[in-house]
């Protein structure tokens, strides 16, 4: 009986002995690692004396067989137990091209789906600069900027915004309310207290450059493009002028400017780069005005020509560019801060100096 | 054999002499003609038009407009199978460990919430200093000035960090 429980490869090695060894090693002649561990294997509850000292949970220990496996593989019957064929094996889903509004049957993939057409892989490493932020920084910057508010605390729900509509119209209704009063008014951020959930961090980083150059050759755009895709590692998208100018030289649909948008670990990276290689080593630098910053946590700064030349993407070959054609360029780094200064904060906390008067 | 083997070579042996002939043609044929076909005097003709411009820049302009992106992927049933295992395991262990960060802050911020509440209630009222030190644990004075943050402060983590942290005898 205790024969017939074990498994069939087992019982077969129990019955080695009685026959011819010869006869086995032309039947098999393949070698089964699990096979000869099996064939190691005594009987379970006595352990021999090699093994004294091992652990007693061991896979050499375990009865297994591949054999079980193998048999219970059929992928004929598979096949013709599924009641629908499969298509083919080089079918790719692709997702529709347009989207065609919630009603239609033909839904794309989230974002997040590979076989999504706005699927973008990554990230593929986790830069110095954000694993420093997430474990030092972030925490930091929460208990420098606490506000306590004890339990309890009544807080007074303060008025709209937003102007409504007065209800003299039969057409008023619905209608969102209206912005701020004043030409080009639009609602302000409003500075939220810090907590676990806000804390300000890098957002996107967009670089900017206007190649004056461009107006009349175009080779100017050429290498600030070339030079701006191997300093940040986006291709950069390029801008026309949209209005004629005069005095500029420009004309209306020249192209002359380029930006390039990073998010997540190229941002991070490009920040790291700014801050540790090309700051430090920029002759007789202030740092960043103080006055920068749009009030609602953007802070720009920018690099001149000789600036652009310290990235270490343009120094190692800096013989591939025209030298007069090297540009300076903007950058913006967006922070999901509301207010300057919490961007300033954070900033500051990344070792960014300012300099003059600080304003918000 | 030997007839089937005469019998291809009469069905090929025209084609044979054809091309022997026309390549023999070639061969006689093949001498630079001298005269040129223009009968205009060669000092009308067009110079050849010199390459102006910085070679850089046309290499710069290759290479901007090279479509270097391959075509996307394709992959049989299961090698796409195996491919979209792996990124759902990616994306669950990102998931974690973003939910993880972000529970470590709460719990520092509730730990702190409980501190200043201790401090808040621990002096009767009417005590002299009755609150003073959560008064001073919540100062915020000069944190978004200048120096709310020391430049010493921002110094990014190192798998191997140097043996000195600091170098203070160093001057410019």
């Amino acid at each position: 009986m205790a024969l017939r429980e074990l498994p069939s490869s087992l019982r077969r090695m129990a019955l080695r002995d009685a026959r011819p060894t010869a006869a086995i090693a032309s039947k098999c002649l393949r070698r089964y690692a699990s096979g000869e561990a099996v064939a190691a294997a005594p009987a379970r509850g006595e352990v021999p004396e090699d093994f004294r000292d091992l652990e007693s949970e061991s896979s050499l220990f375990t009865a297994f067989s591949p054999d079980e496996k193998i048999k219970a593989y059929d992928p004929i019957k598979r096949t013709q137990a599924r009641k629908r064929e499969l298509p083919p094996s080089r079918y790719q889903y692709r997702s529709p091209r347009y989207y065609r509004g919630p009603l239609h049957p033909h839904q794309p993939p989230p974002k997040s789906d590979p076989s999504s057409r706005e699927f973008i892989p990554g990230p593929f490493s986790y830069t110095r600069l954000e694993q420093t932020y997430q474990s030092t920084i972030a925490p930091d910057l929460m208990t420098l900027a606490y506000v306590h508010k004890p339990p309890g605390t009544v807080t007074i729900p303060k008025s709209d915004r937003l102007r409504t509509w007065d209800d003299s119209s039969p057409y008023h209704k619905g209608r969102p309310k209206r912005g701020p009063r004043g030409p080009g008014e639009t609602l302000r951020l409003i500075e939220q207290d810090i907590n676990w959930r806000n804390i300000p961090k890098i957002e996107e980083v967009t670089v900017h450059s206007y190649i004056k150059g461009a107006l009349e050759d175009s080779a100017y755009l050429h290498v600030a493009g070339m030079l701006l895709l191997s300093v940040t590692g986006v291709r950069p998208t390029v801008h026309k002028a949209r209005h004629s100018e005069g005095r500029f030289g420009l004309r209306k649909g020249t192209p002359v400017s380029l930006t390039c948008n990073m998010r997540g670990e190229q941002a991070y990276d490009f920040v790291d780069k700014c801050i540790n290689l090309v700051f430090p080593r920029i002759k007789d630098w202030p740092g960043i005005a103080g006055t920068t910053g749009d009030s609602s946590g953007n802070i720009s700064f920018g690099f001149t020509r000789e600036g652009a030349i310290l990235f270490p993407e343009v120094e190692i070959n800096y013989d591939m560019y025209p030298p007069k054609m090297i540009p300076g360029f903007h950058v913006t780094i967006k922070t999901t801060a509301t207010s300057d200064r919490h961007a300033r904060m954070l900033l500051t906390a990344l070792g960014v100096p300012f300099y003059g008067k600080l304003i918000d | 054999m030997a007839s089937t083997h005469n019998s291809i070579r009469q069905m090929v042996s025209p084609l044979l002499r054809r091309f022997q002939s026309l390549s023999l043609h070639a061969q006689n044929t093949s001498k630079p003609s001298l005269r040129p076909f223009s009968t205009s005097p060669t000092l009308l003709a067009k110079p050849e038009r010199k390459r102006t411009g910085d070679p850089r820049v046309t290499l710069i302009r290759y290479h901007l407009q090279h479509p270097a992106t391959p075509r996307p992927l394709k992959f049989s049933r299961m090698r796409a199978l195996r491919h979209w295992t792996i990124h759902r395991a990616w994306q669950l262990f990102r998931r974690k460990k973003l939910g993880a960060e972000e529970l470590e802050l709460q719990r520092m911020y509730q730990s702190m919430h409980e501190t200043m509440e201790v401090l808040r209630t621990m002096d009767a009222p009417g005590t002299k200093d009755a609150g003073r030190l959560y008064r001073v644990a919540l100062e915020k004075k000069g944190i978004f000035g200048k120096g709310g943050v020391p430049v010493e402060y921002a110094r990014l983590q190192t798998d191997t960090p140097g043996k000195e942290a600091w170098d203070h005898s160093w001057t410019r």
